[in-house]
């Protein structure tokens, strides 16, 4: 069972949706994915709630610090996936998730602010990777970016980039279906239309199959 | 596969391999050592202590004679509730008697 786990200690980096988004497009490519909702504002629970679960996802709500590790061994299996979604706060259960983690997936806005906040995720990961004697994979994806890169987006991403950072091309961008799908749960295929969802499903995918080539080692 | 629609195959599941992980007390501690040496420290909601507040909030005021006051006192005791359970089964027996709903 391939972890993704979820991180940034910045609020509001889009987490959440990377999570729901990643999720329900890996089920719809037939992968059976459980999903760990581990922040305290449940957000993955609520939009659990809104509707019908898509097929193959389940969810396991109220996930803590003691139970990180052995949650995600208990659904230990080949040819499905979890994916753990974490408070936006700098903890122990951050650092316990990656442990376990076969990819981190690390999404900030294309500001300085989340910039500076979100590389503190990747210095962990770096010094984990040191104290476990083992390679994390980690990449970190742009949220909430808009048609037009800004000279900020450009220079941070050619920062990253230039540190040997792998960074997922297509970011996901500011769209209203990727908001919306808190508002009615399910998937981008079953929500009712915000925007234009064509753009939105093709953004998701693809940024799901980069993953995905990630996960099977094709990148 | 095409960039429109890169699901247009199906995913192939059995290239989906775990890595091994170790999970290992030595190594839950060795990753707590490096989080809290960068500020992730433990943050998980402590439970609080002691005994839960009591739901019964409500306060009835009766004076009762004496013998009546010990004896109630004296069962309430002996069976480990608080006198209020007591009203409330007389209640309940009051209730069913009259056959107020």
């Amino acid at each position: 069972m391939p972890t993704i786990v979820v991180a940034s200690p910045k609020g509001g980096a889009g987490k959440s949706t990377t999570a729901v988004l990643l999720g329900t497009e890996l089920a719809r490519g037939g992968v059976d994915v459980t999903m760990l909702d581990c922040d305290p504002n449940r957000s993955l629970s609520l939009w659990a709630e809104r509707a019908d679960l898509p097929d193959r996802i389940s969810v396991q709500s109220d996930v803590g610090e003691s139970g990180i590790v052995r949650t995600i061994k208990a659904f230990d299996a080949d040819g499905q996936v979890v994916i753990v979604d974490l408070e936006g706060v700098a903890s122990r259960l951050v650092s316990r998730a990656i442990s376990q983690a076969d990819l981190v997936l690390t999404p900030m806005r294309a500001t300085t602010l989340d910039a500076t906040i979100g590389a503190r995720a990747l210095e962990l990961i770096a010094e984990e990777e040191e104290a476990l004697d083992r390679e994390i994979p980690h990449a970190v994806v742009f949220t909430m970016t808009k048609a037009i890169q800004s000279k900020q987006h450009k220079g941070i991403e050619a920062s990253l980039r230039g540190q040997g950072i792998d960074v997922i091309d297509p970011p996901l961008m500011e769209r209203a279906a990727f908001s919306g799908i808190f508002a009615f749960g399910g998937d981008l295929h079953s929500m009712p239309p915000q925007g234009n969802m064509d753009s939105a499903r093709a953004n998701a995918r693809a940024f799901a199959m980069e993953v995905y080539k990630r996960l099977t080692g094709e990148v | 596969m095409t960039q429109d629609d890169p699901f247009g195959i199906a995913l192939n599941t059995g290239k989906l391999k775990s890595r091994p992980k170790d999970a290992s007390p030595k190594a839950e501690a060795q990753s707590d050592a490096v989080a809290e040496k960068h500020g992730f420290v433990d943050r998980a909601p402590r439970k609080k202590r002691g005994r839960k507040p009591s739901p019964r909030t409500g306060q009835v005021h009766a004076k009762v004679m004496p013998e009546v006051s010990k004896e109630i006192a004296r069962e309430a005791r002996m069976r480990g509730v608080q006198q209020g359970v007591l009203i409330e089964e007389a209640w309940a027996l009051y209730k069913a008697d009259k056959e107020l709903d």
